[in-house]
């Protein structure tokens, strides 16, 4: 997995590549919460090249969708791939996330 | 200033010596001459005494002869007391009624007054001689006798002594007594001889009567006062002693003090005058005793303080003379000392010892400042070739592979520890196609610099000659080629190289003239690589070198290693050799190749512990984990076995992308595949064992029919019925929301079918789906 962190005037792009599974969630994990404890609670995580997510994966999202919402702040998803957004609908995540189906329109949000 | 002191000491104890024994001298000079007066003024008192006694005494003798008449013996008396001018006065005095039966008193008296010789009858109510001393004493005891002084009032009125001598006459053949005849010495008589003694300039004599009276003392006033008394107002207890001594008629020179009108400290020389049992004293002042003495030590004083200034000003001028020079030439050597190599050196004419020295010193200064330059340049160019040693020994060591290759065929570590800041050791590993390992080793006979870069054009050479296009030995011939060719040190390498096929294990070799290396069995045993005899690289162009092939077993360890390790030192100048080395690795056949090079490396440092590290210590582990163990092939059935580790996790993802390709899966059935696995195998290896230790799991992947996939997954953990569990709750809200569940609700979700039974010991997750 890879993570490319992206700054732009409205939020914080966060572009993740690759697998993110039990072996590599702690990587996400400690860049999300950097990001808060700095402040950035406007965060939109990028999706498109995002193959694969397990539980563990979720869990950190979830977490920092509780942060961010506490810190009155917006986490947004966008450009989810078919098989990703089958396991978000399978989990019920997909109720809680905001998710969009592109960059530009997340952007809108923010 | 010792010599001046040890001068100093040696003039005083002179000094003291010379004084004491001096004022010996001086004291015993005094008391020689003190005698020698006192006895001559004893003699000129005893001359005027002697005639006194002779005279009453010879008249006395006539006075009691028959026939003599008193009368008579008066008028003679008489005529001595106008004769003698030391007599005052004589006396005739009878036992009452001798001379008349009516005379009770009768003493008729003869003496001088200043208008001349007067007569008259002493006896009286008044005078009544019969008590007075000079009548009682010779009465009493039977002898003539001189009185104590005293002041003869009613007879004589004067000061004077008298001397009695008592007469008889024989009555019935007895003796009787019948009166005395006198005569009286005024005490002035003495007053002349005695004031006529001058001792020093205030030393004096004086006279004593027996019992201490004086008689003449020309320092006090107060005559007829007891010298006793006078000794008794001074507190010497010498001076009291001395006095009673004195008045026993003894003789004698003592120390005394107040025995003077001024107190001060004196001499007193005594001795008797015999005939009257008077006592004469000399006595003088101490101070004037030594006076002279005094002075004369006081001018020697002088003398000597002059002699020692002079021998001082003179000793400080001539060691002020010798001194400046070489104190000029200290401060030149501490100005040289602190760097100051141009300090001028002070220039001495004379052609003396010092001009010698600072001859040599200018020398000395000269071939220092050379020799300084010399070094700084020396040192500067030191500095520079070992800040450029550890550039080279940072690129050398950025030459040596440290990226592991990680593949779950073979655990590969190496290790190269240099003994200097840029050694001749090398390893090397690569890959030639992607089952094909190289891995290499070797040992430049030398160090530093030279041998570094012969390393690096070695694996250089390795690099780019070794290929799976030709035999492994024909790639070594080439570089052995190369390294002649370009080789005017005639430098050498040992070498070793293999090349490994993952796939099989199998393993082949060429040795350069290296240590042989070790397979590490399972069972712990450890083998020796056979040799193929070759000569090391660089030494002759057209040496043969042959290579052959070993099949090395999944589990088997091969160890590569220089003689760094073999030859380490320890401090008894023991090798660490290969029996240690065998017997090191024979425990270590289930440690990861990380441990067993870093083991080693420490064994091999703590044996040499103290010593200092004499050549490269160069390590490469490589275990060969095999291919085919953790997996079983077959058309329909997979089966994987993973140890209950996180990164074991990567197995799953292969082994489904494996049979995805096999089985032709959609992308999504894979994806579910690996999602659910994860999910379970996640939930075992966190949940499943509380022990720590490594357990083993298997997935067994089969296709029962067209388009099902069965999937078996075991494991001996505690048991765990996944089916039992509770799944996620969609409707709550976001900060209730858990992660918990979700794992196994994907599983319940994205699988067609899930069982669970526990087998035994073992939980067995079996899941269906279909994926056409």
């Amino acid at each position: 997995m890879e993570l490319i962190e992206q700054k732009t005037e409205k939020c914080v792009i966060v572009n993740i590549t690759g697998r993110l599974d039990t072996t590599n969630y702690s990587l996400l994990e400690k860049k999300l919460t950097d990001l808060i404890e700095n402040h950035e609670d406007k965060i939109l995580v990028e999706c498109s090249k995002m193959d694969y997510v397990s539980s563990s994966g979720l869990r950190i999202l979830l977490m920092a969708l509780k942060k961010v919402t506490m810190a009155k702040g917006k986490f947004v998803l966008c450009n989810l791939q078919d098989n990703i957004r089958e396991i978000f609908e399978i989990s019920g995540f997909s109720n809680i996330f905001e998710i969009y189906p592109s960059q530009e329109e997340a952007l809108k949000v923010f | 200033m010792i010599f001046l002191a040890g001068l100093l000491t040696i003039f005083l104890i002179a000094f003291i010596y010379t004084y004491i024994f001096s004022s010996k001298i001086l004291l015993e000079e005094g008391r020689k001459n003190a005698a020698n007066l006192t006895d001559l003024t004893i003699t000129r008192i005893e001359n005027i005494l002697q005639p006194v006694q002779i005279v009453p005494t010879n008249l006395v003798q006539a006075l009691e002869t028959p026939g003599i008449a008193g009368k008579e013996i008066i008028r003679l008396a008489r005529e001595y007391v106008i004769e003698s001018p030391e007599v005052f006065g004589s006396c005739l005095a009878y036992e009452p009624y001798v001379h008349s039966d009516k005379e009770y008193w009768y003493a008729p008296y003869t003496y001088e007054t200043s208008s001349g010789v007067r007569f008259k009858n002493l006896g009286s109510r008044d005078y009544d001689y019969f008590n007075l001393d000079w009548y009682r004493l010779p009465k009493l005891m039977n002898h003539p006798v001189w009185t104590e002084p005293y002041f003869d009032k009613g007879g004589g009125d004067a000061l004077m002594c008298t001397y009695s001598v008592p007469y008889y006459k024989v009555e019935a053949g007895k003796r009787v007594f019948k009166g005395v005849l006198t005569m009286d010495i005024s005490l002035s008589s003495f007053e002349r001889i005695i004031n006529s003694v001058k001792v020093f300039k205030s030393g004096y004599a004086f006279l004593v009567s027996k019992k201490g009276r004086i008689i003449n003392y020309p320092d006090l006033v107060t005559v007829n006062e007891n010298i006793l008394d006078i000794a008794r107002k001074g507190n010497g207890i010498n001076t009291i002693r001395a006095i009673g001594e004195m008045l026993q008629g003894k003789r004698g020179f003592v120390r005394v003090d107040g025995l003077r009108a001024k107190k001060d400290p004196s001499f007193l020389y005594y001795a008797p005058v015999a005939s009257t049992g008077w006592s004469l004293g000399i006595i003088f002042p101490e101070k004037e005793l030594f006076s002279d003495f005094i002075g004369f030590f006081r001018r020697l004083i002088i003398i000597f303080a002059v002699c020692v200034l002079s021998i001082l000003i003179t000793t400080v001028l001539i060691t002020r003379r010798l001194t400046i020079p070489i104190s000029r030439l200290v401060d030149a050597t501490h100005r040289i000392g602190q760097g100051d190599f141009n300090a001028l050196l002070p220039i001495h004419r004379s052609n003396d010892e010092i001009s010698k020295l600072t001859n040599a010193f200018s020398v000395m200064q000269e071939e220092l400042s050379t020799y300084l330059r010399n070094l700084k340049e020396t040192t500067i160019a030191k500095e520079k070739i070992e800040s450029e040693l550890k550039i080279a020994h940072t690129i050398q060591m950025g030459m040596l592979p440290t990226e592991f290759p990680s593949r779950k065929e073979c655990d590969l570590f190496a290790i190269l520890e240099s003994a200097k800041e840029v050694g001749g050791d090398l390893y090397d590993f690569f890959f030639l196609d992607s089952d094909h390992l190289c891995v290499a080793i070797g040992d430049v006979a030398g160090k530093g610099v030279p041998a570094a870069l012969f390393m690096a054009i070695t694996r250089t050479l390795l690099r780019s000659n070794i290929s799976l296009s030709i035999s492994l030995h024909e790639a070594i011939q080439r570089i052995n080629q190369s390294l002649v060719k370009e080789n005017p040190n005639q430098m050498f390498v040992t070498f070793w190289a293999g090349i490994i096929d993952l796939r099989s294990g199998e393993m082949e070799f060429c040795n350069a003239g290296h240590n042989y290396p070790y397979i590490l069995k399972k069972d712990g045993i450890v083998q020796k690589i056979p040799q193929t005899n070759g000569l090391p690289l660089g030494i002759y162009n057209e040496t043969p070198y042959s290579s052959r092939k070993i099949q090395i077993l999944q589990g088997e360890i091969l160890i590569l290693y220089t003689d760094g390790v073999t030859e380490a030192l320890n401090t008894d100048q023991e090798f660490y050799g290969d029996n240690k080395l065998v017997q090191l690795l024979s425990g270590l056949e289930s440690k990861t190749a990380n441990e067993i090079g870093l083991k080693l490396a420490g064994d091999v440092h703590a044996f040499s512990m103290g010593h200092e590290q004499a050549d490269d210590i160069t390590i490469l582990v490589m275990i060969y984990e095999g291919m085919n163990t953790a997996k079983t092939y077959s058309m329909d059935k997979i089966k994987v076995t993973l140890l209950n580790q996180l990164d074991e996790l990567e197995k799953i993802v292969d082994v489904v992308e494996e049979i995805s390709g096999k089985w032709g899966l959609p992308s999504r059935v894979s994806m579910e595949l690996n999602l659910v696995l994860e999910e379970l195998f996640t939930n075992i290896v966190f949940y499943a064992f509380d022990d720590g230790k490594k357990h083993e799991l298997q997935i067994e992947f089969e296709r029962t029919g067209e388009g099902i996939i069965k999937i078996r997954m075991i494991d001996e953990g505690k048991p765990f019925n996944l089916l039992t569990k509770t799944t996620i709750d969609f409707n709550s809200p976001l900060e209730d929301r858990k992660v918990g569940g979700l794992g196994i609700h994907f599983v319940k979700e994205m699988m067609d079918h899930v069982e669970y039974e526990r087998d035994g010991n073992k939980n067995v997750v079996i899941l269906t789906r279909k994926f056409s």
